[in-house]
């Protein structure tokens, strides 16, 4: 059984397929893998995608463009101001709901961003449904972290009305780290992921704990200023400025010149992640005066080298939030189009020298294809009447440890279970004790505050170790059970530490 | 590696372990998942265990299969391997078709570990070469039975299934027994799982319409292809397998409906013997009857009720009209009574005064001023109140004649000068009242004054012109108009008005009027006849006010006119002789009428003799 992801972000729409086990993103009628989220409305009929994104240039006002960022917002939410001030199409107050004002010629349409999304996600269907072949409605769709019920609320009917049947909404960042399948191997071990957005018109940076295969955001930090378009931007301006330099004219004033230069700065930042210099061209830019300029990927760089700047800042400053160093990080996700800058990466991998940089899944992809895996657990089976999004669980507080000796004779403490582990766990670990003993004692550790002492007599000296079989199992109020068995003789002994409240009481 | 223990050292808890906290997790991968199912299920288990458990629970069961020797293995002929059981064959006669897949699949390594040829070989036997050996049956089965489509195909005809129906006779005794081992057998067949089981004789009406809806729509897997007669496989070209085909199909189509026919005819049987449909059938036929009975009566007492408020209300008002009328006799009784004491009191007072002034010969010298000192005194009668006229007597039974004289004279005055201001005041509100009239000439019909010629020439003209005439009340008006003798215009507005109010009397007025208007008819015709008799108009002078008498006709005339000759003045109680030789007028109406005619006649008398001066002049 077939599902898809879908990831519906702020300038582009993408969409995976699971089948068969395998997650991929499928290409739409244009045969692009990512689908712009533009929507142009004309006289009879609604294009979304790249032509509405093309023919944005004559259709400027009749086109929606970023939807995502006034969805689910009433009219004068200060969030949506940004928007309102931004879009070319303009929006009008209709029972303190935004509404764009759609001109088709004769009369004047009112047209709600919803609508706007659900051709969207229409869009979508009908792309996974081609690539399919049969019709598929069950998906789960990705939310940016920072979006609130309203918001959600809004996306998920959207997305209903188009005709999917949403299994659940997940959080991108999350979603990212699925498709890396991290965590997912085995229901234990812990690790921190730092997963680095970098989209079309917002950053986010987001630092997560994977315990036990289940994720957990620690910190998240958006930046709505910076984004894959201020890199276009910035190379748009450059490219009016050379324009200026050789034909003595300044087309900033000319929307329509700028929204072409837009266009083709946008063209060339792509080839500039893959090659190292781009053309742009641009034919009767201005006053019927043709443009090209070649660009080499320094000169990008140089161009862009603040932004570049502004661009990394969020990391440390949410590392400072989470108190983690950049070496507590195991693993850092790349997703967002703009990730693919090359320089970007470099910047990053600079900044985490030791730590593996995952983008081998295409940084834009990353999304749709976790919210697809995701599908893929999902579908067939029973639905839980989930209204959140996530849940609370009852997790372990500190690091459970054990006192042991390395050969150098040195004291150091082991991780049994390590803090934030969802309860109830259970874990075996087999310890080893030197075979030339008869005793050896389990120093159990909280974090700092010692636990409990187990000791196992009698044993019988051997060549090899001792192995010390032990099963630690926690309780979902926290109360530990602690068995431990000498494989040989088959001593054993158990100790249960009760949790504090319930030893209080 | 671990430590030492120390000399001393034992297991111990040292300190109780921090709580758990709670914390927010993403809802992705499976892991969560897994954790979620725990959750709901309530395993407080870890989710790897209880996977554990699950396979060894099913090991444990494949154990518990045994093998069953069959004896007559040997006896089969593999050539007519498709009408062996297959089950019995691997040794599986015991579960047939509730054995598991993988049942079948141990039954079949076990027997093929014991029966194989080159075991047997082995051990010496003696080994029929080819498909004839009876190892061919267990392929067979094992064929038939691994292939869940040709498993289902042999187990449709289960040769140990029972396809008998009971009959209506034979279930009829005992239906629960009989019937519930027959749709427990037949229930095999369903696709869907979960086949609901008859109940006994205490279910619930959900209950057994759920079961006879569900064998009514039962859906079955039976088929019959393991009968076919012709094997596909076996055709040589396609036109015979085409052939085969066909055949196959409709034998199968055959049995298939034979099968249908025989459910259908179970389900039918039961449930035209199941005492519990009968009994819900009573019940709700009852039910209704009851709900019909109920409806009637509520019905019934719903109108009794109304009936009773209604007889109440009647009741009600009658007593309370009753005490009314009651009262109100009482107050009338009371009232009549004091009237009549008052009224007692007066004629008292009346008759004394009168016999007073009698006595004294009314004060008076001659006939003529006796004449009108009655008459003043029967005013003084009329119009004093009790307790003046007691005071007049008292004056005049106390005092001498000429003290008398003056009070009455007095009175007689105040009585006149009385007499004199109302008329006054009548006179004036009559003109008033004319002068409104004229003001409100434009106004309703109700301020003009409507006599009884015009009301007559109204009804003419009314008759006259029917409705539906053009401009219907714009011609009754103006005929009315043409034809009154008044001088007023009447438009069309106030002949509706009046037409109106006219309809809106019943008809007894009517009647009056149109009497009365005969009468004036006939009234006016003899006054002219009266005047050029004796020149006493009957009506030419306004009539007291207070006087709501009659005028007098001609024959009261003369009559009256008669008796004052009949009784001269001098004849004692003249006044109430006269009054019975007149009938139809009382006493004082004689009277009042005798003094009209007495002035008139002096007014006569004093303009004849002006003009009588004026001529001498």
């Amino acid at each position: 059984m077939a599902a898809i992801g879908v990831h519906f972000g702020y300038t582009c729409a993408c969409v995976a397929i699971f089948k068969d086990g395998r997650a991929d993103v499928v290409a739409n009628d244009a045969g692009d893998r990512v689908t712009p989220a533009v929507v142009a409305y004309r006289a009879t009929e609604q294009i979304v995608g790249i032509a509405a994104k093309q023919g944005r240039i004559r259709n400027a006002n009749n086109t929606v463009v970023k939807v995502k960022q006034i969805l689910g917002r009433s009219f004068d939410d200060p969030e949506a101001e940004a928007h309102k001030a931004e879009s070319k199409c303009p929006v009008v107050n209709k029972g303190d709901l935004p509404k764009y004002e759609i001109d088709t010629g004769e009369t004047t349409k009112y047209v709600s961003p919803d609508e706007v999304a659900k051709l969207v996600f229409h869009k979508m269907k009908e792309t996974a449904q081609s690539a399919l072949g049969s019709d598929v409605a069950d998906a789960v769709i990705t939310v940016p972290f920072e979006f609130g019920e309203n918001q959600k609320n809004a996306l998920r009917k959207a997305a209903e009305d188009a005709g999917f049947k949403v299994l659940r909404l997940i959080h991108e960042p999350t979603a990212a780290v699925l498709a890396y399948g991290i965590g997912q191997d085995s229901p234990s071990g812990k690790s921190h992921v730092l997963v680095y957005k970098l989209g079309g018109t917002s950053l986010s940076v987001t630092a997560l704990e994977v315990n036990s295969g289940m994720y957990r955001v620690l910190a998240t930090n958006t930046d709505h200023s910076t984004g894959g378009e201020s890199f276009t931007h910035a190379l748009a301006q450059h490219l009016a400025a050379e324009f200026k330099k050789s034909f003595k004219q300044d087309v900033t004033g000319n929307a329509r010149a700028m929204m072409k230069l837009m266009n083709s700065a946008d063209g060339a930042k792509h080839i500039l992640s893959t090659l190292s210099s781009a053309n742009c061209f641009v034919d009767s830019l201005h006053d019927g005066m043709d443009f090209e300029c070649n660009v080499s990927r320094a000169r990008f760089e140089l161009i862009c080298s603040s932004l570049f700047n502004k661009s990394i800042k969020p990391i440390k400053s949410l590392l400072e939030q989470v108190s983690l160093s950049t070496s507590d990080v195991n693993k850092v996700v790349l997703c967002g189009g703009s990730a693919k800058i090359p320089r970007l990466q470099q910047m990053i991998k600079e900044l985490f020298p030791e730590v593996e940089l995952l983008s081998s899944i295409a940084p834009d992809e990353v999304i749709p294809v976790g919210a697809a895996l995701q599908a893929g657990i999902l579908v067939g089976k029973d639905s839980l009447p989930m209204g959140e999004d996530s849940i609370t669980i009852d997790c372990c507080d500190k690091d459970i440890l054990v006192k042991e000796v390395d050969e150098s004779g040195e004291e150091l403490l082991n991780v049994l279970i390590p803090s934030g582990t969802p309860l109830p766990a259970r874990r075996q670990h087999t310890l080893q004790g030197p075979g030339n003993l008869t005793s050896v004692c389990l120093d159990l550790y909280q974090a700092q505050q010692r636990l409990a002492l187990i000791v196992l007599r009698d044993l019988e000296p051997k060549e090899e170790n001792h192995d010390i079989d032990t099963v630690i199992t926690m309780k979902r109020d926290g109360s530990l059970h602690v068995t431990c068995t000498e494989l040989l003789s088959g001593r054993s002994e158990s100790v249960t530490i009760a949790a504090a409240a319930a030893a209080a009481s | 590696m671990l430590k030492e223990a120390l000399d001393g050292q034992v297991t111990v808890v040292y300190n109780a372990i921090a709580v758990s906290i709670q914390i927010q997790v993403e809802p992705v991968g499976r892991w969560f998942e897994a954790f979620l199912k725990r959750r709901n299920r309530n395993v407080s288990a870890s989710f790897q265990e209880l996977e554990e458990e699950e396979e060894e629970s099913e090991e444990s069961e494949d154990e518990e299969f045994q093998l069953e020797e069959y004896p007559l293995l040997k006896t089969l002929d593999p050539k007519d391997w498709k009408n062996q059981d297959h089950y019995a064959v691997l040794g599986l006669a015991h579960m047939r078709w509730k054995a598991t897949q993988k049942q079948i699949k141990a039954a079949h390594k076990a027997m093929v570990l014991k029966h194989h040829p080159d075991k047997r070989k082995a051990a010496g036997e003696q080994i029929i070469e080819g498909d004839n050996d009876y190892f061919t049956c267990i392929t067979k089965a094992i064929e038939t039975l691994s292939d869940p489509v040709r498993r289902r195909a042999f187990d449709s005809v289960d040769p140990t299934f029972e396809n008998t129906v009971p009959s209506k006779t034979e279930a009829k005794e005992n239906f629960f027994p009989s019937f519930t081992a027959v749709f427990d057998r037949n229930a095999r067949w369903s696709i869907k799982k979960h086949v609901p089981k008859l109940g006994g004789s205490d279910a619930t009406f959900e209950e057994v319409d759920n079961f006879y809806s569900f064998w009514y729509n039962f859906d079955s897997w039976r088929e019959f292809s393991y009968l076919d007669e012709e094997e596909k496989e076996k055709a040589e070209c396609r036109d015979e397998r085409r052939w085969i085909e066909k055949q196959n199909r409709a034998s199968r189509a055959q049995r298939k409906k034979e099968e249908m026919n025989r459910i259908r005819g179970l389900v039918d049987t039961a449930y035209s013997l199941d005492p519990r449909i009968k009994r819900f059938k009573d019940e709700e036929k009852a039910r209704k009857e009851s709900e019909k009975k109920a409806k009637v009566e509520a019905k019934k007492r719903e109108q009794e009720e109304k009936d009773k408020a209604r007889q109440a209300e009647l009741d009600a008002a009658r007593l309370a009209k009753e005490k009314e009328e009651e009262e109100a006799k009482q107050a009338a009784l009371l009232v009549k009574k004091e009237k009549d004491v008052q009224k007692k009191a007066i004629k008292k007072e009346r008759q004394k005064l009168r016999t007073t002034c009698k006595n004294c010969n009314y004060f008076a010298s001659n006939e003529m001023d006796s004449v009108k000192m009655l008459e003043e005194v029967e005013k003084l009668c009329d119009r004093l109140e009790l307790v003046s006229l007691q005071a007049l007597n008292e004056v005049l039974g106390a005092g001498n004649k000429d003290e008398s004289k003056a009070a009455l004279e007095k009175q007689v005055q105040e009585v006149n000068t009385r007499i004199q201001r109302e008329r006054d005041a009548e006179v004036q509100a009559q003109q008033a009242a004319r002068a409104a009239e004229q003001a409100s000439a434009g106004g309703g019909a109700e301020s003009r004054s409507w006599n009884q010629e015009d009301l007559q020439l109204l009804i003419k003209a009314v008759n006259l012109f029917p409705a539906g005439t053009n401009a219907r009340w714009e011609v009754i008006a103006n005929y009315m108009n043409l034809h009154s003798s008044s001088s007023h215009k009447r438009t069309a507005k106030d002949v509706i008005n009046k037409a109106k109010n006219l309809q809106k009397l019943d008809p007894h007025q009517k009647e009056e009027i149109n009497k009365k208007a005969f009468e004036k008819f006939k009234k006016e015709h003899t006054c002219a006849a009266t005047e050029v008799d004796n020149a006493v108009p009957s009506e030419r002078f306004d009539t007291p006010a207070d006087s709501s008498a009659t005028p007098w006709t001609t024959e009261e005339q003369k009559l009256l006119e008669q008796a004052l000759k009949t009784f001269p003045v001098s004849t004692a109680e003249r006044w109430e002789k006269i009054a019975g030789a007149v009938p139809g007028r009382n006493k004082k109406d004689c009277m009042r009428r005798y003094k009209e005619l007495v002035e008139m006649v002096k007014a006569k008398k004093a303009a004849q003799e002006q003009t009588a001066g004026k001529t001498k002049k």
